[in-house]
C-alpha cells in the first residue's frame, strides 16, 4: 500500500461530494489545510497530501475533462511592489503546474485552464505569458492541457446559459463561455486575499471572473455581445448602471440596490449556485492583504504559508476566512464584510454549502495552526 | 575639498598619457560638477569621454585631454558667448556647448569664429529649435522627460491604455529625431529637482536614450556628485551600475547602425514628433516595433518593408506624399489616417514637450484605431511580461540578425520575459550589462516565428538572434 493509498484509507470514506447536512441544512464537506512556506519549496507534495486527505484525486478526475478557473485579477501589467503577480494577487504558476501534474497522474482526460482575461479576448496563453508564466512548461505538466479565455466567446460557437436554481438573487441566469458547461469537473483555484468590494477573495468570489466582459463588461454590446471587450465589469455588475447585452437575461429587479457591496456578493452567490464548484484550491502561500490587487490603496504583501483544498466552496471559504483570522459568519458591517454582504452566508442561504465551522471537518493542519491574521 | 579616490577605481592620473580625443560623433558626454583633476579618476572604467563644464582650470583641461577626454565649456543665453567661446578655445577645450535658446544666428557666428581653432560648437536648444537634418555631427536639446514609471498620488502606477503602467520616455522623440539624419543625438535634461534619485533611475535615464540610439548627457545631482567625490560606498556602487549600463550600450556601436525591424510605419508631422507621450510612445508601450518617418521625409524607400502605416496628420503631407501612401495601400499595405480636424488648433508652446490633456484625449481616439488595426498581429516582434519595460527591435539590412533591446524602468528585476520575433533564427544570445553572455534556447512559435525566454532582466538586456 502506498503512502497516498494509506492516507486515503484513513481519511474516512472517499468524500467525492459534500455530505448532506441534517434536514434543512446546507451540506458541509471536509477541508484540507497544508503548510508551505514559499514557492521555492516543493508545492506538489503538500498538494498531493491534501487531495489524499479529501479522499483522493483519481475519484474526482479520472477519465474526466477538468476545467480549472484561475484567479488572475486585473491587468498583468499592474504589479504590487513590482513583484511577479503570482506572489501577490494571482495564483502562482507553480501551484497551477503542480495541480495539472497531479491531475494528469490521477488520470484526467483533459485539463483546461480558464480565466476571463482582463480587458481582452485574446488567447489566454498570451495573458499567461504577460504574467510571466511559462506556458510551455504548463503544457508539459500533463497530457492534453488546454487554455481558454472566457472573457468572450473564445473557441466556442455560442454562450452557455446557466439558470440559477431557485430563481437567483440578482439575475435569473447568466450567459458564460461554453468551457464552463463542457466539462465534467469544475475547479476554482483562488488566492487567499481580501477584496475591496466583497471582503475576501476566495474560491467563490473567484467565480465572478467567469462573467464574460463581452456581455457584462463596460463596453459590452447593447444587443449582442461585443467580442472584443477592452474594459472591466464595473458599470453593469458592480454599479448596475446599465444592463448586460440583451442577448443575455436582464436582472430581476432593476430597482434593487445599486451598491456594489450588495450586488457583487449576490451575483457571486448566484454564480456558484448555477455553476457548482466541484473542487476548490486556495493559494495562501504568498499573497496580499488589504485588497485584491495593486489598484487598491494600502495593499501589502503577506506570506501566510498555507494551502487549502476542499469539496464544497462555502465550507472551503469558511475555513479559509477563519485562517485569515475572520469569523466566516460575520454580518455586514463587521470585518471583513464592513461594507458588503457576506457572500458565504448568501451562498449558504441558497443551499450551496455550510459556513458553520462546527460542521466542517478540517484535515491536515488545524485552523489554529495555520492562522495568519490579515488584520491586526 | 579633499578628494579621495574611490575604492576599486583605478587612478586615471596614473595611466600613460597617450590617449587621443575621439571624434565628436563618438563623444559620450557627462556634465561635470567639479574642476579638480583628481575627480577625473571617477571616469576610469567608464566610456564617458566628453565633459561639459561650467568652470574649469587649465590643469583640469590638460589632464582630461591627456587621457582622451574632451572638455566643452557650457555657455548660456544672457550674454554674448563670443568672448567665453574664444577663451575656451584658447584654453585648450575642444569646444563649447550653447545651452538654451540663443538669438538666431548665434551658433553659426560662434562656429565661424572658432573655425580656425577647430573647436566644436554643440547646440542644446529647445526641441522645437533643433537643427534637424543639418550637417552638425551632434544635435541636442536641453529638454526631456525624466524616464520612469509614472506614479499617481496614491502611490499606484498610472495605467496606460493597455492597462500597463505608463512609462515616461524620450524614446519616441529620439526615434523621430534620428529619422532626420545620422547626427549623434544628445539629451541634456537634468534629474528632477528636490527628489531623491536612485541609482536605478539614473540607469533608466541612460538606457532610455541609448536604447533608442541617443545619449543622455549624464548629469548627477549635487549631493550624488559630492558623495562620489568623498568615496561614499553607496554612491560608488550606483556610479558603477550607471557605468555598466553606459558601457553595455557604448560597447556595441553596431546596434546604433541597425534599422527598425518593425513593419509598422508612423508618419508624423514635425511638431508632433517633438513631443513625448505621443503616438510613438503609445505604440512603444505596446512593444510594437515601429519606424518613425517625418512627414517631410516620406518616400517610397522610407516605407519599404512596412505592411502598415499610420498617417497621423494627413494635412501636413504634400499631394505627392499622399499619393505615395495610396500607392502603398494599393500594393497591399494598410493605411490608417487620422480623422480630419483631430489635431488641436493651438500651436505648441516653446517649452512644451508633452501633450496637454485635450490633445491627449484626441490622440486616444487615434490610439484606439491603431490598437484595433495592429491587434495581436506580429509586426516584427511580440514581447510578453514587459509591462514595466520598453523595447527596441532592430535588424541588419539583410534581416539575418535581429537585436531586441529591453530596458526595465521599474526598481525590480523582471523574471520570465518572452520574446517572439518574426522569421526563423537558429541561435539566440542574451547579453546583459552585468557581463552575462549566454545562449538561449530557441523554439518555434505558434505563428512560425522564433521564440526565446529570458529568465531575468535587471536594468536592461539585449537578445541577439542569428
Amino acid at each position: 500500500m502506498t503512502r497516498r493509498e494509506w492516507i486515503a484509507l484513513i481519511s474516512a470514506a472517499p468524500l467525492l461530494k459534500a455530505a448532506p447536512g441534517p434536514e434543512g441544512t446546507p451540506p458541509a464537506a471536509p477541508v484540507a489545510i497544508a503548510k508551505c512556506a514559499s514557492y521555492d519549496e516543493d508545492v506538489t507534495a503538500p498538494l498531493a497530501t491534501m487531495f489524499d486527505q479529501l479522499g483522493g484525486l483519481a475519484g474526482i478526475v479520472r477519465g474526466k475533462t477538468v476545467t480549472i478557473k484561475l484567479n488572475m485579477t486585473g491587468s498583468p501589467g499592474l504589479r504590487v511592489d513590482g513583484r511577479p503577480p503570482g506572489v501577490t494577487h494571482y495564483v502562482h504558476p507553480k501551484l497551477v503546474g503542480a495541480t495539472a501534474h497531479l491531475m494528469g497522474l490521477a488520470g484526467a482526460r483533459r485539463i483546461r485552464f480558464v480565466e476571463s482575461a482582463w480587458a481582452t479576448s485574446g488567447p489566454l496563453e498570451d495573458y499567461l505569458l504577460d504574467s510571466g508564466w511559462n506556458v510551455r512548461q504548463l503544457l508539459a505538466a500533463a497530457p492534453r492541457v488546454e487554455f481558454e479565455n472566457t472573457n468572450a466567446l473564445g473557441k466556442g460557437k455560442a454562450y452557455a446559459r446557466f439558470q440559477v436554481p431557485g430563481g437567483g438573487y440578482l439575475f435569473p441566469a447568466y450567459d458564460l463561455n461554453r468551457a464552463y458547461e463542457d466539462t465534467d469537473v469544475f475547479v476554482s483555484m483562488a488566492k487567499l486575499k481580501n477584496h475591496a468590494t466583497c471582503g475576501v477573495t476566495l474560491s467563490m468570489k473567484n467565480c465572478f471572473g467567469m462573467l464574460p466582459a463581452s456581455i457584462y463588461g463596460d463596453d459590452a454590446g447593447v444587443d449582442e455581445p461585443n467580442e472584443n471587450p477592452t474594459k472591466g465589469r464595473s458599470k453593469i455588475m458592480h454599479r448596475g448602471a446599465r444592463q448586460p447585452s440583451k442577448s443575455a437575461p436582464a436582472e430581476l429587479d432593476p430597482a434593487s440596490s445599486r451598491d456594489a457591496g450588495y450586488r457583487v456578493p449576490h451575483i457571486v452567490a448566484d454564480l456558484v449556485k448555477s455553476r457548482p464548484i466541484d473542487l476548490q484550491i486556495v493559494d495562501g502561500i504568498e499573497s496580499i492583504a488589504g485588497g485584491e490587487g495593486p489598484w487598491v490603496r494600502g495593499v501589502r504583501r503577506v506570506q501566510p504559508g498555507v494551502l487549502l483544498a476542499g469539496l464544497n466552496p462555502v465550507s472551503t471559504d469558511a475555513v479559509a476566512a477563519a485562517v485569515m483570522g475572520y469569523d466566516p459568519r460575520a454580518p455586514r458591517g463587521t470585518a471583513p464584510f464592513r461594507t458588503c454582504e457576506n457572500t458565504l452566508l448568501l451562498a449558504e442561504r441558497v443551499g450551496v454549502g455550510s459556513a458553520d465551522l462546527r460542521r466542517i471537518d478540517v484535515r491536515g493542519v488545524p485552523v489554529a495552526g495555520a492562522r495568519f491574521r490579515y488584520e491586526a | 575639498m579633499m578628494l579621495r579616490t574611490a575604492p576599486g577605481i583605478a587612478l586615471l592620473s596614473a595611466m600613460p598619457l597617450l590617449a587621443s580625443i575621439a571624434p565628436p560623433s563618438a563623444w559620450v558626454p557627462a556634465r561635470w560638477n567639479g574642476a579638480n583633476p583628481k575627480s577625473l579618476d571617477l571616469l576610469s572604467g567608464t566610456p564617458i569621454n566628453c565633459l561639459l563644464v561650467n568652470s574649469y582650470t587649465p590643469e583640469f583641461v590638460t589632464t582630461a585631454a591627456a587621457h582622451g577626454i574632451a572638455t566643452l565649456a557650457v555657455l548660456k543665453p544672457g550674454a554674448d558667448p563670443a568672448d567665453p567661446a574664444r577663451k575656451a578655445a584658447r584654453d585648450g577645450l575642444q569646444g563649447v556647448v550653447l545651452e538654451g535658446d540663443f538669438p538666431t544666428g548665434t551658433a553659426a557666428r560662434v562656429r565661424d569664429m572658432l573655425a580656425d581653432a577647430h573647436a566644436v560648437v554643440v547646440e542644446l536648444t529647445s526641441r522645437a529649435r533643433m537643427p534637424l537634418g543639418g550637417p552638425d555631427p551632434i544635435v541636442g536639446t536641453y529638454q526631456g522627460v525624466w524616464p520612469g514609471i509614472q506614479v499617481l498620488d496614491n502611490g499606484a502606477a498610472k495605467a496606460a491604455p493597455s492597462g500597463s503602467p505608463w512609462i515616461d520616455t524620450n524614446t519616441g522623440f529620439i526615434r523621430s529625431v534620428r529619422a532626420w539624419g545620422p547626427a549623434a543625438v544628445w539629451l541634456g535634461y537634468l534629474p528632477p529637482a528636490h527628489s531623491v534619485v536612485t541609482g536605478e533611475r539614473y540607469q533608466a535615464a541612460i538606457a532610455d536614450a541609448e536604447m533608442a540610439g541617443a545619449r543622455w548627457i549624464v548629469a548627477l545631482d549635487d549631493d550624488f556628485f559630492a558623495r562620489l567625490e568623498r568615496g561614499d560606498t553607496a554612491a560608488i556602487k550606483n556610479w558603477r551600475g550607471m557605468a555598466q549600463v553606459l558601457q553595455f550600450f557604448e560597447g556595441h556601436p553596431e546596434w546604433r547602425a541597425l534599422r527598425s525591424y518593425g513593419k509598422l510605419a508612423v508618419v508624423q508631422d514635425h511638431d508632433d514628433a517633438l513631443l513625448s507621450g505621443g503616438i510613438l510612445d503609445m505604440i512603444a508601450a505596446k512593444h510594437t516595433p515601429m519606424r518613425a518617418i517625418p512627414g517631410q521625409r516620406l518616400t517610397p524607400e522610407a516605407l519599404a518593408g512596412a505592411t502598415m502605416a499610420v498617417d497621423v496628420d494627413a494635412n501636413s503631407l504634400t499631394p505627392e506624399q499622399r499619393e505615395m501612401l495610396k500607392t502603398f495601400a494599393r500594393a497591399g499595405g494598410t493605411v490608417l489616417t487620422a480623422p480630419p480636424g483631430w489635431k488641436g488648433q493651438s500651436a505648441l508652446q516653446p517649452d512644451q514637450i508633452t501633450l496637454d490633456k485635450a490633445e491627449l484625449d484626441r490622440l486616444n481616439d487615434i490610439w484606439h484605431d491603431v490598437q484595433t488595426m495592429t491587434g495581436r498581429k506580429n509586426l516584427g516582434a511580440r514581447l510578453f511580461n514587459v509591462a514595466s519595460m520598453l523595447s527596441n527591435v532592430l535588424s541588419t539590412d539583410d534581416g539575418k540578425q535581429v537585436v531586441v533591446e529591453l530596458v526595465n524602468y521599474s526598481a525590480y528585476p523582471i523574471e520570465n520575459v518572452s520574446v517572439q520575433v518574426l522569421g526563423t533564427f537558429k541561435h539566440a544570445q542574451l547579453i546583459t550589462p552585468e557581463g552575462i553572455q549566454k545562449s538561449l534556447e530557441v523554439y518555434v512559435t505558434d505563428e512560425g516565428g522564433t521564440g526565446v525566454d529570458v529568465e531575468r532582466v535587471s536594468a536592461c538586456a539585449t537578445v541577439r538572434l542569428d
